[in-house]
């Protein structure tokens, strides 16, 4: 693995100094957010599958040489798009609000901690993984190489996440014991047995939004947007910063999707071959609504019980 | 025979009555077994389902260790600020402080794993969770229960992963009002070992099943738990039950008629998996009265009555026993010694009023069947034919009857026409001598009878006896007297010598003194059956 990371090097792929290399990489790649490490300024720097078992070396490899082909071609015409979101403390994880519903019995008991800030009690999404900023062309792009998507801790990384219609996922189960995906009211992915550290692939049939399962923890649900002219994705860090690399120049709007859709309004921006800086207007992926989400977390602060009933049902997780 | 009879039939009706209670008490014990079994199964799955809620309480209390502790928090928070990878240090503090603190904490509460879990859900160390080794990138954030704690709440959960883990998570804090900067998770396995805790506990049977397969099941002595692998055939049933599927419990269920279940639902992300407890009693029933004694305890045999029982029993015995006296025995002994009287003479007829019952009618008759025989003045007997009865006729006489003094004079003494030998000729149908006046005696029932109805007394031989004879002699005058009385019945006496006579009494003297421990036998002569015959009656002492 260090001379796959040497190997990129080579060709300034990895270097942070090298602003439009990674730029290309992180449009192209489509690669697994957790593998897309943050530099210092929150630059999403693709790092490969250096900590994978042994055994996916080989794969993992194969997949990085296609993506590493593909932005060689491209990447010195990538433009950097550098923004930020806001908002998205409203948001509300629809998993982790279902579970707050008594009646669902996701647990024996459930209490707050008063010292913990009220604010923090709200069931906000941890946006590295579960926000994807998408650049939409108005032009139909290509599949991308395929994409990794890891499995483990209850949880895909990423969670959302936006491709055009025949990309290829690789689900790669990361923890000790078996996973069994599906995909909900589609028969061509049924449930089969992921066994630990093992792949299973499933290209994206078409545009729409597919709901990822898992037989063995219902705890975990992933969306796959299939939208035909998505150009680039993005995932924020925790302050919601985040960074595009669009190779084509052209009009693109910048949306972002939240639990298999959109959130927030999209953002008109035009791409040259000039990196752009639209931090100043934060893409505002939720707002908060006269009712308030104070009403929506009502008795957060309560103890709750089984009898407990307060429910979470947001939608799309966006408080309103 | 009345009463006897209606005593019968009322210990008949009695005994039915009896066994008809004893089934229903056997139904209504097993009703009352089956609806008590259903309490205790109600009462085992609560008491379970409430351990297991206080159980995770008390291992969330013993999670405030690692929570406040600040060494802890200050790796965890090292750990968020480098997003792209866990720093080392981070890792061998974390470690260190889960060792230290998982040591003090009671052996009761241990965890089988804890977690340290960093703001982005990563998993910073672990104690106990071995599959987990040497995965760098380990994280738990995606769990409701790690995402709360990492929230600010304290809960549990059952998570179902390569095992069923009972886990609970509380936030770690560095700053009070200040966002959590991780989460410990403690886990415990739900295995034999722990469902053996909670059984000792609770005094129940359980059995924890995920994916329809049973995975840990503990109970107490006296119930064999292997039993509970039978719920794994019922399981594809529960699917049906309404209850469990919208209350999270079931309806009391027999298994094999053999084992009562109750399953319910665990909380957390088992509940969606369908995975929960089954607690287990066996029904408490019998098949049959007989189950009784099986079922009953020392405790319960001494709140039987016994001996209420047995003085009912006693005294239904004797009742029924004083019933028969009165009605069967004191009659038929009325009966014989007034038939006794009759036969010595003492009496020429029964009266009737002595009797009751049917005996009274008994009695009018044989006197009425005497007093018609007398009025014909006697009926010629047949004498036996003896070859019909004893075979083959020897030439000596036989003593074929004999009687101890005491009975000497009972006419029920079973007795044998000695014959003299093969040789003489069947006796003549001769008629016994009629009595002087029939009709007149007939007319009154207690005139003396007919001598013709009376054997020869035997006390005038047996006086001749008792003078101080020799035994020769007295067998010689025995011989004259069996002749004479042969003759006298019409039955021939050729062959018939005093040596051959002597032959036959010695050998039946040897016989009975030899058998009897008599000292001698005294013979005498009577008639019966019209026939001469010889008596003979073993002397004891001298």
């Amino acid at each position: 693995m260090v001379r796959l990371i040497r190997s990129r090097s080579l060709f300034n792929l990895v270097t942070p100094s090298c602003p439009r290399t990674l730029s290309s990489i992180a449009a192209l790649g489509y690669g697994h957010p957790r593998n897309m490490k943050t530099t210092p300024d929150n630059h999403w720097v693709w790092l490969g599958w250096n900590r994978r078992p042994r055994k996916m070396l080989l794969t993992s490899l194969a997949l990085l040489t296609a993506t590493a082909a593909l932005s060689l071609s491209t990447s010195s015409d990538a433009a950097k798009v550098r923004g930020i979101v806001a908002g998205f403390k409203l948001l509300r994880n629809p998993v982790w609000v279902e579970a707050q519903d008594a009646s669902r019995h996701a647990f024996s008991f459930r209490e707050a901690v008063p010292t913990v800030p009220a604010e923090t009690r709200q069931m906000y999404p941890f946006i590295p993984k579960e926000l994807c900023l998408a650049a939409l062309s108005a032009e139909k792009q290509a599949p991308p190489p395929p994409v990794l998507i890891r499995i483990g801790g209850g949880r895909t990384a990423p969670v959302t996440i936006v491709v055009p219609p025949l990309t290829k996922l690789s689900f790669q189960n990361t923890d000790p014991f078996p996973h069994r995906l599906y995909a909900a009211n589609l028969p061509s992915f049924g449930p089969s047995d992921t066994g630990r550290g093992a792949n299973r692939d499933w290209t994206v049939p078409s545009a729409g939004v597919f709901e990822i399962r898992d037989e063995a923890a219902p705890s975990l649900r992933m969306w796959v947007v299939g939208d035909d002219n998505v150009a680039a994705i993005a995932f924020p860090s925790l302050k919601g910063e985040f960074q595009l690399s669009i190779g084509q120049p052209g009009e693109y709007q910048i949306q972002a999707f939240f639990s298999g859709k959109k959130v927030g309004a999209p953002v008109t921006i035009k791409v040259t071959t000039a990196d752009i800086d639209i931090a100043k207007n934060p893409i505002v992926v939720a707002k908060k609504d006269s009712s308030g989400a104070k009403d929506k977390d009502k008795g957060d602060d309560a103890d709750k019980g089984n009898s407990d009933t307060e429910s979470g049902g947001a939608d799309a997780g966006v408080t309103k | 025979m009345l009463l006897t009879r209606f005593w019968n039939v009322l210990l008949a009706l009695l005994l039915g009555s009896v066994v008809f209670v004893l089934y229903l008490a056997v139904s209504m014990y097993n009703r009352s077994g089956s609806r008590t079994m259903a309490e205790r199964l109600s009462s085992d799955s609560q008491v379970v389902s409430w351990y297991l809620k206080e159980d995770a309480r008390e291992r969330a209390a013993q999670l405030i260790q690692f929570a406040v502790n600040p060494e802890l928090a200050r790796a965890l928070q090292k750990s968020n600020e480098a997003e792209s990878k866990v720093p080392p240090q981070s890792q061998e503090k974390v470690r260190k402080v889960l060792k230290t603190i998982n040591e003090r904490i009671p052996a009761e509460f241990a965890f089988d794993a804890i977690f340290a879990v960093d703001q982005l859900g990563r998993v910073v160390d672990h104690l106990g969770y071995e599959q987990a080794s040497g995965m760098e990138e380990f994280e738990l954030g995606g769990y409701t229960v790690v995402a709360d704690a990492l929230h600010g709440y304290i809960r549990d959960d059952i998570l179902v992963l390569d095992r069923m883990y009972r886990v609970v998570a509380r936030p770690v804090e560095l700053e009070a009002g200040q966002p959590p900067v991780g989460a410990i998770m403690g886990a415990r396995i739900v295995d034999d070992r722990f469902s053996r805790e909670l059984s000792k506990r609770t005094n129940a049977a359980i059995g924890f099943f995920a994916r329809g397969q049973r995975v840990a099941s503990g109970a107490p002595d006296n119930f064999d738990k292997s039993q509970l692998d039978q719920i794994v055939g019922d399981l594809e049933e529960l699917d049906r039950d309404e209850a469990y599927k919208e209350m999270g419990r079931s309806k009391v269920r027999t298994i094999m008629g053999t084992l009562g279940v109750q399953y319910a639902r665990l909380p957390g992300e088992a509940w969606a998996l369908g995975a929960g407890y089954v607690v287990a009693r066996r029904p408490d029933q019998i098949d049959n009265p007989f189950g009784f004694f099986q079922k009953s305890d020392d405790k319960d045999k001494e709140q039987g009555h016994i001996f209420v029982a047995m003085a009912v029993a006693l005294a239904a015995a004797l009742l029924g026993i004083v019933f028969s006296l009165f009605e069967h025995t004191r009659p038929l002994q009325i009966m014989r010694s007034e038939a006794i009287k009759l036969a010595k003479g003492q009496l020429d007829q029964l009266h009737p009023s002595k009797f009751r019952g049917i005996y009274r009618k008994i009695a009018s008759d044989l006197n009425d069947g005497i007093d018609a025989v007398a009025a014909k003045g006697g009926v010629p007997r047949k004498a036996a034919d003896l070859k019909q009865v004893l075979g083959d006729i020897p030439d000596q006489p036989q003593m074929s009857a004999f009687s101890f003094p005491g009975e000497a004079s009972s006419p029920s003494a079973v007795s044998n026409p000695m014959v003299a030998s093969k040789a003489l000729p069947s006796a003549p149908q001769r008629s016994i001598p009629k009595p002087a006046a029939p009709a007149a005696e007939a007319a009154n029932p207690n005139a003396p009878a007919p001598p013709a109805r009376r054997p020869p007394p035997p006390s005038s031989h047996e006086q001749h006896a008792d003078v101080g004879e020799t035994k020769e002699q007295a067998w010689r005058r025995v011989y004259q007297e069996f002749v004479g009385l042969k003759q006298q019945c019409g039955e021939k006496v050729d062959g018939l010598t005093y040596e051959k006579f002597e032959v036959t009494l010695r050998k039946n003297e040897d016989t009975l003194v030899q058998k009897h421990g008599a000292s001698s036998v005294k013979f005498s002569v009577y008639v019966k059956d019209g026939k001469a015959a010889l008596k003979a009656s073993p002397v004891r002492g001298s």
